[in-house]
């Protein structure tokens, strides 16, 4: 699990950032740190300030969507699904999902509280970054 | 209680007739005010003669959010629903649901939620998980069901502690009957407690509680309880103690002490092997034990689970085999 991690965040080293985490530009704060997106990805924690927020995941297998789970959440999928059936116990369900980039920066852009993960090269000013890997 | 059991079926058909897609543990998701689900286990039992089969937990369970402040939980269950002993043929079977657990959760910040109704007490891991398939190993610790009650029916104030990054807290109470205490391990009308969790990273948490209950027999039960977890991918270890000092009518007070440590190595994603002490003394009663258990565990998926332990007693006589099948839909 640690080297599969290392591995995942050597590009980063070297290139800098692939991806950002956005919000919408009218969101009163201008950054999180790892853990706070992570516990908001898993739904630990629902609120950023007095900010309810809408975690927005990928659907699917996509290859960007295992790298955000396992450079933000630090989890694989095996680990990570499991989570999610244990949580199901607990009667709560996993973040909603868009079928593409462009959807979920569209939905961050026209639903307040929403966040979402793009490659960083898709970021414009239209929304805000609050946490990049 | 029929009403509950054609309500269950009700929701589970309108939930089979609406939902566009369906993932085996995930439940179904008519819309986010209804998705429903829930739980079988069946237990093979095999101490000195007897061989006894048991269908053991049966549950529906409904949950979803009314608007973004406010959720809800209802769960109803039929313990024992079906059992048969091998050795003298005699059959039984309970086929009642009860009211597991029914409330209702008002989020107002991360720091400040108020949980109300009949909900598992937020103690340690064991009995915030307490159902077979997510469990690891079939048997429970008698730490998890002979020393505080596991429902509440009251308020689980909770949150994040803001200062502290990774620390959550429920405050609870309860002041008045059960719900329903078909179920209940220790009925009571006073129980209160608060209870610590941190998340050091995302493999090692721990935690503790402090409580005070009375229950219905001449008793009153103060504990202190502490637990820690280490899990990977690939290993976990995890341990729970409680010590508790009750005090009696007749005016003596006494303590129990109960604590076990278990470990498991997931050979791959799907199978684990596992190794369990426990001690347990009720000073009080008299009632020690030291309890070594090895198992196996088998999940083809992670809801589908196949299970067997072999579990040694000090008390000699209460050696036993145990093999479980369960799956949480």
């Amino acid at each position: 699990m640690k080297p599969l991690l290392f591995l995942m965040g050597l590009p980063i080293v070297l290139f800098g950032s692939q991806f950002s985490v956005i919000v919408s530009k009218k969101a009163p704060f201008s950054t999180l740190s790892t853990q706070q997106v992570r516990e908001i990805y898993l739904l630990k924690r629902h609120f950023v300030g007095d900010v309810k927020i809408i975690p927005i995941n990928l659907v699917g297998q996509d290859e960007s969507r295992s790298v955000f789970e396992s450079a933000v959440l630090g989890m694989d999928r095996n680990r990570l699904n499991d989570y999610w059936v244990k949580q199901h116990f607990q009667g709560v369900t996993p973040p909603l999902t868009q079928p593409s980039f462009e959807s979920i920066k569209a939905f961050v852009q026209n639903v307040e509280g929403s966040m979402g993960y793009l490659p960083s090269g898709m970021v414009d000013s239209t929304v805000k970054v609050v946490y990049e890997f | 209680m029929m009403t509950i059991q054609k309500m269950g079926l009700l929701l589970c058909l309108i939930a089979l007739v609406q939902a566009d897609s369906y993932t085996l543990g995930h439940g179904l998701q008519v819309d986010n005010m209804l998705n429903v689900g829930g739980y079988f286990a069946t237990e093979f039992e095999f101490k000195d003669k007897d061989k006894i089969f048991t269908l053991d937990d049966v549950a529906v369970m409904a949950y979803g959010d009314i608007n973004p402040m406010f959720s809800y939980m209802a769960e109803f269950e039929a313990i024992g629903f079906y059992q048969k002993n091998f050795n003298d043929g005699v059959e039984s079977s309970k086929r009642q649901f009860h009211a597991e657990r029914v409330y209702g959760d008002v989020w107002l910040s991360d720091a400040y939620n108020i949980r109300f109704g009949k909900q598992i007490t937020p103690i340690g891991y064991w009995n915030k998980e307490p159902i077979n398939v997510l469990r690891d190993m079939t048997s429970n610790p008698l730490y998890s069901s002979l020393l505080f009650p596991k429902f509440l029916t009251g308020i689980d104030i909770n949150g994040y502690i803001p200062a502290i990054e990774g620390m959550k807290y429920h405050l609870f109470g309860q002041k008045n009957p059960d719900l329903d205490d078909e179920y209940i391990n220790i009925r009571n009308t006073h129980f209160f407690g608060l209870s610590l969790e941190k998340e050091i990273s995302n493999d090692y948490s721990c935690g503790g509680s402090i409580g005070d209950y009375i229950p219905l027999a001449s008793q009153r039960t103060r504990f202190l309880q502490a637990n820690a977890k280490y899990d990977d991918s690939k290993w976990q270890m995890l341990s729970e103690v409680l010590l508790a000092k009750s005090e009696y009518d007749a005016g003596d007070s006494d303590y129990t002490l109960s604590g076990y440590v278990q470990g498991m190595v997931r050979y791959t994603p799907q199978y684990a092997f596992l190794g369990r002490y426990e001690h347990f003394n009720d000073h009080h009663r008299g009632s020690e034990d030291n309890i070594g258990i090895v198992g196996f565990s088998y999940r083809p998926i992670y809801p589908v689970s196949f299970k067997g332990e072999y579990q040694w007693h000090s008390r000699n006589d209460e050696n036993r085999a145990l093999f479980s099948f369960s799956v949480l839909f």
